[in-house]
């Protein structure tokens, strides 16, 4: 496969991953600040949102004021942020059509269908309730798209380059959030909050669909440390730590199977998943969280330069 | 190297048990340097198959077949990739401070004859920990004939020793003893070795020591073979002593005497994958 092909497949991916999450911490967000400030307390949830979108710096480059209004349209549809979920599909589609070949008719159908859909919510401001619908509908399409890859794709190694982009940019984004938000994450000693930080909790978990889930798991009420081992530990959560690598390790393999040969990204998606599996939370805890995540995160930017440098140049 | 294994456990017994209760240590984890990347435990009575950790963070499996059937058999097949790190074992579950490995079983007590031995060996290589280990490595490799007959699994490391033969289990446990004598942390470990003159179809699994290196940390010595493991090593357990770590261990209820017999192949897997 061209290396162009491969990086196509896998960006296209990325930035559809992406999308979704962005819409799924505009979600969490909108709930969380509809609270009266008692129940939440005083952070800044926009403030929040960005930093957890990772464009924390950009935003500020443009606006003053982080707020309902300027975050919402900064992540959605603003032409001058390269990751709003709009610019998302943008290079979504436009990587689909250079690959147009690669991919089903139904994937096709998901990632232009989005795209013109998303084009006809225009480009003046929206009131929420569009912005709900908004969100929805990105939320809908990416499903979609997901979808009718696992369902119709052929099992060879474009298949499994796209499964890669899906599973580093999801790291990456929970990764992130628990970056951003580990001090709620703490043993209860060291936690500064109290029973005001159920809402953020709730908010963290509803930002990975995880609410429920959580629940099924630990049949307890909401616990830090069962959060965390829920995001980083757990292999029956989709989008913990833990899944994403088992999964990269996996597809990394299938490629190497296909191709006869493996090189560093097999090495580096193994070791990660190796480490992932035989940790325990206490000993998370006793490293400390914080240096964990950003350790962490450190790897997982290095996993990514590896597949480029080794596949997608 | 992509190694293929297919373990089979049978045992027959002379009159039907009412049942029998097992414990398995048959399934490898993944660290630096091996990773798994498929396996599965197939029990041939209807049983189920309980996942835990045990103490030493082995993965162990554990059934209870109801009798009466005169045989049980216990197969086991999967394929592992592995990479050559010279022996250093790192991203594994390490659950205990190295130094509870000092700590003596009955299997691996050193008597005055292995205490000797080991200090006069200490005396030679100097005082580093890596010297000396090494040396240890090569000289029991040396001086312990390989030999199948006269051991058998409940053999101390003394008796094994005075015999001057033994199996890889005898070898392993002569080290350990040998390491724990001179203050070094030493364990056992399990597996199965891929051997290079291309005999696939063994009669047994393999064994080897780790040793605790200040500098390094957990390094394998397979004295059994005089090396440190490679990538045709796979480590499956790891204990303080062979009980710690076997591959099968367990009970039952009535039968008459039991026959065991062990299939095992351990192959480079047909499709390899340039590194």
């Amino acid at each position: 496969m061209l290396a162009r092909t491969a990086d196509n497949l896998y960006w296209l991916s990325r930035y559809v991953e992406r999308a979704e999450y962005l819409a799924r911490i505009l979600e969490a967000t909108h709930r969380v600040a509809t609270l009266p400030v008692g129940y939440a307390g005083s952070t800044n949830e926009w403030e929040s949102a960005l930093s957890t979108a990772g464009c924390a710096a950009a935003f500020f480059a443009l606006y003053n004021d982080a707020n309902e209004e300027n975050v919402t349209e900064f992540l959605t549809f603003s032409t001058a942020n390269p990751n709003s979920i709009r610019q998302c599909f943008e290079i979504a589609r436009t990587n689909a059509r250079a690959v147009r070949t690669a991919l089903t008719v139904e994937m096709w159908d998901a990632i232009n269908g989005a795209w013109l859909e998303i084009k006809g919510f225009g480009t003046g401001s929206q009131t929420r309730d569009e912005i709900a619908r908004f969100l929805r509908l990105v939320q809908e399409s990416s499903l979609r798209y997901d979808g009718s890859a696992y369902r119709t794709m052929l099992r060879n190694d474009a298949y499994w380059f796209s499964r890669l982009g899906v599973f580093i940019e999801r790291a990456d984004n929970t990764a992130r959030i628990l970056d951003v938000k580990y001090h709620l994450l703490l043993p209860a000693q060291e936690h500064v909050g109290g029973p005001l930080d159920y809402f953020q909790w709730a908010t963290m978990l509803r930002s990975v669909s995880a609410l429920t889930a959580y629940h099924w798991v630990y049949r307890e009420s909401l616990k830090p440390w069962l959060i965390a081992d829920l995001l980083i530990l757990n292999d029956q959560m989709p989008r913990s730590l833990a899944s994403c690598y088992e999964n990269l390790a996996r597809n990394l393999d299938q490629i190497a199977r296909a191709y006869g040969r493996q090189g560093p990204a097999q090495r580096q998606a193994r070791a990660v998943r190796a480490r992932l599996e035989n940790s325990r939370m206490d000993e998370i805890f006793q490293g400390g969280l914080h240096e964990f995540i950003n350790g962490f995160v450190a790897d997982n930017n290095r996993l990514g330069a590896t597949i480029a440098r080794q596949y997608l140049m | 190297m992509r190694i293929r294994i297919s373990h089979d456990t049978v045992y027959r017994y002379e009159s039907p048990p009412a049942g029998v209760i097992q414990v398995l240590r048959l399934t490898p984890r993944n660290h630096d340097g091996q990773y798994v990347t498929d396996w599965r435990i197939d029990v041939s009575q209807e049983c189920r198959l309980d996942s835990h950790e045990d103490a030493f963070g082995n993965l162990t499996h554990t059934f209870a077949a109801a009798g009466p059937f005169t045989e049980l058999s216990v197969l086991v097949e999967g394929e592992v990739e592995t990479r050559d790190t010279q022996g250093v074992i790192q991203g594994a579950v390490e659950r205990f401070p190295p130094t509870l490995f000092l700590r003596e079983t009955a299997l691996t007590a050193a008597d005055p004859a292995i205490a000797d031995y080991a200090r006069a060996i200490r005396s030679e290589a100097g005082d580093a920990t890596l010297d000396v280990l090494h040396a240890l490595l090569e000289r029991i490799h040396r001086d312990i004939v390989y030999d199948t007959a006269p051991t058998h699994s409940a053999t101390t490391a003394s008796e094994a020793f005075a015999l001057r033969r033994g199996v890889c289990q005898d070898h392993a446990h002569i080290f350990i003893a040998a390491a724990r004598t001179l203050g070094v942390p030493a364990r056992y470990a399990g597996g199965y070795f891929r051997r290079a003159d291309g005999l696939v179809l063994q009669e047994a699994g393999h064994a080897w020591a780790e040793a605790f290196v200040p500098e390094l940390g957990w390094t394998g010595f397979d004295p059994a073979n005089g090396i440190c493991p490679t990538d045709a090593h796979v480590r499956v357990a790891v204990g303080l002593d062979y009980l710690g770590a076997a591959p099968v261990r367990g009970s039952r209820y009535g039968g008459g005497t039991e026959a065991l017999t062990v299939a095992l192949h351990v192959d480079q897997a047909t499709r390899q994958m340039q590194d």
